[in-house]
């Protein structure tokens, strides 16, 4: 019974304060205020007709599509190559492969700012597309290396001796078999750019200013209550993704 | 040659991306590297400014003692939600699951801003305080204790679900062993389950105390000015004072910091288990 009533009061320390926002987002209040005095849906509509508002969420959107897409196209080739051989150097392509999750975001942030502005490109979506994209390869590599894994080759060997070619079987059974790990992975991708604070903070300037990036701005400039609005856009998105495959009895996403 | 060939099929398959994260992830960092020597001229001595003077070893020692603690946080909230999670199916154990995706996916400022509310000058705590009638509420936002917390809830589901990959594999049939040999729960519990446990205990605080040393956009928004942690020393010496090679220093001080803890942990437990 302890340890129930233990992570009982746990999940409420997690889930509680994200929960607020609800409220909040309906609040008239112009500052910070909870309980709110009264409610409205007037800060809904500044979101959906303000451009401050509405560009950095399309940015955020068309960033963390090409990170994902720059991601994919490195990592589903690595993962084979890493998986299926034995070659020398293994240990350190791992550790190469890795490394953007060991080294601080903030680290790599100062490194992007510094070698992306001297490419010109801090300020501009192929700067932080390619910065956000490298940043994911490692959760991608981690998905989609233990879905090949356990993926059993006697398939490809009954597709090979049943007269299929290479392509043949990867097309009509290794890619099939794969798929859901690879969209999980894909996924993961997208959301590792599209909540992403501190690099975007460093080199996405005003071209190329992200959702996180103009969250940050709008808390510490000016407590602009539309805050709350987004944040519950951002929090149902994410109650709708991780319920609906609970819902549909399926296992949620396990994200360890 | 068949040796060879297949080491062919191997470098073709992986150079592109090799060659990617050289080129777009190392040559940046190594750059910074150079930087942190040459920058205004050649010399160590803003690695000697950052562990003798007293500002800058503060910020060290801060970040040090506040990744610790919060990783301790982490270990007590979430070692409980775990056990529950991998020892209850049924609806219980998706309740919290379902609710540990949910904050692990929900993103760091909407999180941030929710501590904000919650601890600000018109937050509920504040009006509770001041509805018991217990006089004017203490200062919470901007303190040690409001980014100590902020931090503590943004990292506790890397830690749950790291606790959470070990304690499911452990086999429910050690615990009815110990039990049918007369342990009583508590004891089965300290003599079976804890010690099986403890690669999840070492790879979530391993994951939480690294994520905290690079903390930075909470303990901003979130701490006091007097707390700053290392990342917050770094944004600072760029953004108000362009000194880019000392910047750079403390960075590599970061990032030596993290690569000792990653490879202690590598030493002893092999990067491989951390991701499974």
């Amino acid at each position: 019974m302890l340890p129930l009533i233990l992570a009982s009061i746990a999940a409420l320390f997690l889930v509680a304060p994200i929960l607020i926002v609800v409220p909040m987002s309906f609040s008239t209040a112009i500052s910070f205020q909870f309980p709110p005095p009264a409610y409205w849906i007037g800060y809904y509509r500044k979101f959906f007709t303000s451009e401050e508002w509405l560009e950095p969420a399309l940015n955020s959107v068309i960033i963390a599509g090409g990170a994902m897409a720059f991601t994919m196209l490195l990592v589903v080739p690595a993962a084979f190559g890493y998986v299926r051989y034995r070659f020398r150097g293994k240990a350190l392509v791992n550790l190469l492969i890795m490394s953007p999750l060991i080294v601080p975001h903030v680290v790599s942030a100062l490194a992007y700012y510094r070698f992306l502005g001297r490419a010109k490109l801090t300020g501009t979506y192929l700067g932080v597309i390619v910065a956000h994209g490298v940043l994911a390869v490692p959760v991608a590599f981690l998905v989609i290396a233990a879905t090949l894994k356990g993926f059993d080759r006697n398939l490809e060997r009954a597709a090979m001796s049943s007269g299929a070619g290479p392509f043949r079987t990867f097309w009509y059974v290794t890619l099939p078999v794969l798929r859901p790990g690879m969209l999980v992975g894909a996924l993961f991708a997208f959301l590792s750019s599209f909540n992403e604070a501190v690099v975007a903070l460093f080199i996405a300037g005003r071209g190329a200013t992200t959702l996180p990036k103009k969250m940050y701005e709008s808390i510490r400039l000016e407590s602009d209550p539309v805050i709350a609005v987004v944040s519950t856009l951002l929090v149902g998105a994410v109650v709708l993704g991780v319920l609906v495959p609970v819902v549909m009895r399926r296992r949620p996403i396990d994200a360890a | 040659m068949s040796v060879t060939r297949r080491n062919t099929a191997a470098w073709l398959l992986l150079g592109p991306s090799t060659a990617v994260l050289v080129l777009l992830f190392v040559v940046p960092i190594g750059y910074v590297l150079v930087l942190s020597v040459t920058d205004p001229r050649l010399a160590l001595a803003h690695y000697q400014r950052i562990f003798t003077v007293p500002l800058y070893t503060r910020v060290l020692v801060n970040t040090f003692l506040t990744s610790l603690v919060v990783t301790a946080l982490c270990l007590v909230l979430g070692y409980p939600v775990a056990y529950v999670m991998a020892r209850r199916g049924g609806w219980v154990g998706t309740v919290l699951l379902t609710i540990v995706a949910m904050t692990f996916w929900t993103g760091f400022l909407v999180r941030t801003y929710a501590w904000l509310v919650i601890l600000g000058s018109k937050g509920p705590v504040v009006s509770a305080y001041q509805a018991l009638g217990l006089g004017p509420a203490p200062q919470l936002l901007f303190t040690t204790f409001s980014s100590t917390l902020g931090m503590t809830h943004i990292l506790l589901p890397y830690m749950i679900l790291a606790l959470y990959a070990v304690m499911k594999k452990i086999d429910a049939n050690h615990l009815k062993a110990a039990a049918s040999l007369g342990a009583r729960p508590a004891a089965a519990f300290r003599e079976v389950f804890l010690p099986l446990s403890l690669p999840g205990v070492v790879n979530g605080s391993l994951l939480v105390f690294v994520s905290c040393l690079g903390f930075f956009v909470t303990p901003v928004l979130l701490g006091a000015p007097r707390d700053m942690m290392i990342s917050q020393l770094i944004n600072q010496q760029i953004e108000e004072l362009l000194a880019w090679g000392f910047a750079s220093a403390v960075a590599v001080v970061l990032l030596a910091a993290t690569a000792l803890v990653v490879g202690v942990y590598n030493r002893f437990a092999g990067l491989d288990r951390l991701w499974g």
